[in-house]
């Protein structure tokens, strides 16, 4: 199948749903959508065009949103599905009654960057350690690391 | 009686430490549980404030046994972004190495599983011809693990004539050894009756929670990046997608066996058509504003790194997804309904790392709350043990 023939059939599927499209190159396509639309666009994408396999989901800090990428593949393209959700109430449903093997991206992404993740089955972190502080999201661009200032139980000599 | 075992999390060595807490009803067990992060290092992090060329760098150290696949994986995408293209001789060298990779990946992983399953003159044979790759790559490289070879525009050294002779001997060899394996395969039913109907995992379970490589192609899933999405020099070179549909240990143990078949033809013709000319092309410091999503086919599975950047001479954002991570959630739906004496084989069987091998395992009664420590050792012989008077595996057949 062409980039071309996926676009259209894209298109096709999701109709108004579909805010953008772009092929930026060969077998490389960037879909936007509505935040509130993805459960249905991404099962329309499974059972439509195949696109079954949901590689990762990567995340982005823009400042006032924060931009979402899921990235799906299978033999002739890989797909992107972008969608941009307000840094003030981030929030993005979950996939995993779709796509069962979300639920690793989706409780990473969690704690990375603060977004809720309605309805994951599993909302434990998954990564960053239990006393972590919390509202503290590493992947967030207005965080910085700063090492803790070291204490020696009993004191310094 | 149910059980909880904790299995891990911390080894320094490992690159992926994790820890794992299954319940168990007697011997089998029901419920696995994952936690990683014990030794998350914040590389996505850290590659924001790093340059495009500090990144290779940084990317070849998130692992140590296919480092070379991360630095690929960067430096094709930055090559996108920057758009320039390496050189055809260097692209040739770039994969080249990225199939010795592969080889010495696989060879190392035949000789885990041959000694999770308690065949260990397997696992020093498979390790021993490993070093002839090891010593190839050193040739090549200068360095046996990270390689640094790649940069920015193409591969930073070159081959020569002897250097080729060398690698063509060398694979040879290997050829000889791998086909002796087997062999072996054929003639030693217990090593295959170990492995049969162990961490059983569907095609359509595979699909469904986005397993990846050899865990995939084990289950009937004809998935590799280097066929899907012919990268480099993929599109070139002649092999074929190697499956099985026996969706067990076995099944994975033959997948990985006959990748190995093709990786030496692979660089068999990669070599026998190296095209001359220069190795790599000047690369501009900063790329345009611009996002790229490169896959590659690492040894363990396909592996995703996502780069967008800004303008200047660093990403604004890497996202890196390694294929051990998209294989946890197989990896839980394999232990279910498995045995305590299994779970060192399956675990292995997905390639994780050498991790877990010898790891302290603590079993925890939860009816007297007694404890008690069980060396991951005397639990694979207690797993020799169980499966040396079992009957209902004694008709696997060896696939090859």
């Amino acid at each position: 199948m062409k980039d071309t023939e996926i676009i259209e059939r894209t298109q096709g599927l999701l109709g108004g749903r579909v805010l953008a499209i772009a092929n930026p190159s060969g077998r490389r396509i960037f879909l936007t959508v509505a935040p509130g639309e993805l459960p249905g666009v991404v099962r329309a994408l499974r059972d439509g065009l195949g696109f079954t396999h949901l590689v990762t989901i990567s995340g982005v800090d823009k400042g006032d949103v924060f931009e979402i990428l899921y990235h799906f593949a299978n033999a002739h393209a890989c797909l992107s599905v972008r969608t941009e959700i307000p840094r003030s109430e981030p929030r993005i449903p979950t996939l995993t009654s779709i796509i069962p093997g979300a639920i690793l991206y989706e409780r990473e992404i969690q704690e990375m960057f603060g977004i809720v993740v309605e309805g994951i089955p599993d909302p434990r972190r998954l990564l960053i350690s239990d006393d972590w502080p919390a509202e503290n999201f590493p992947l967030r661009k207005d965080w910085k690391f700063t090492r803790p200032e070291e204490t020696i139980p009993g004191g310094r000599l | 009686m149910k059980v909880q075992i904790p299995i891990g999390p911390q080894h320094p060595a490992l690159k992926e430490p994790i820890s794992l807490r299954m319940t168990v009803d007697g011997e089998v067990i029901t419920d696995a549980d994952l936690r990683l992060g014990y030794n998350h290092r914040g590389v996505e992090k850290l590659a924001e404030e790093k340059t495009f060329i500090q990144n290779i760098y940084l990317t070849e150290r998130i692992c140590g046994i296919c480092s070379h696949s991360h630095a690929t994986t960067f430096v094709q995408g930055t090559e996108r972004l920057m758009e320039i293209e390496a050189p055809k001789r260097g692209q040739y060298i770039r994969y080249l190495v990225s199939e010795l990779e592969r080889i010495h990946s696989h060879l190392l992983w035949l000789g885990v599983a041959g000694h999770e399953a308690g065949f260990d003159s397997f696992f020093m044979y498979t390790w021993r011809d490993r070093e002839i790759v090891m010593d190839l790559l050193e040739m090549i490289s200068g360095n046996r693990v990270h390689y640094a070879i790649n940069t920015v525009g193409g591969v930073r050294r070159d081959l020569d004539d002897t250097q080729i002779t060398k690698i063509l001997e060398g694979m040879v060899t290997l050829r000889k050894r791998s086909e002796y394996y087997l062999m072996i395969g054929a003639n030693e039913p217990t090593f295959t009756a170990r492995l049969a109907n162990v961490g059983y995992l569907s095609k359509e379970d595979a699909i469904a929670l986005c397993a990846v490589g050899p865990t995939s192609r084990a289950s009937d899933v004809t998935r590799d990046v280097r066929k899907d999405d012919p990268y480099g020099v993929y599109a070139e070179v002649p092999f074929e997608v190697c499956t099985s549909d026996l969706c067990d240990v076995l099944g994975r143990t033959v997948v990985r066996i006959k990748e190995l078949l093709q990786s030496y033809n692979m660089i068999e013709f990669l070599l026998k058509n190296l095209p001359p000319g220069p190795v790599n092309v000047r690369a501009p410091r900063r790329a345009k504003p611009g996002e790229v999503v490169s896959l590659y086919e690492a040894p363990r599975g396909e592996n995703i790194h996502y780069i967008k950047s800004n303008g200047t001479d660093k990403p604004e954002r890497l996202k890196v997804r390694a294929p051990t991570l998209a294989n946890y959630a197989a990896t839980i739906k394999m232990l279910k309904k498995g045995f305590i004496a299994d779970i060192p084989l399956i675990f292995a069987a997905i390639d994780p790392c050498i991790c877990c091998a010898e790891r302290t395992v603590e079993l925890v009664d939860t009816r007297s709350g007694e404890e008690r420590i069980v060396r991951f050792s005397d639990l694979r012989r207690a797993a020799e043990v169980r499966y040396k008077n079992v009957t209902r595996k004694g008709n696997a057949v060896w696939p090859l």
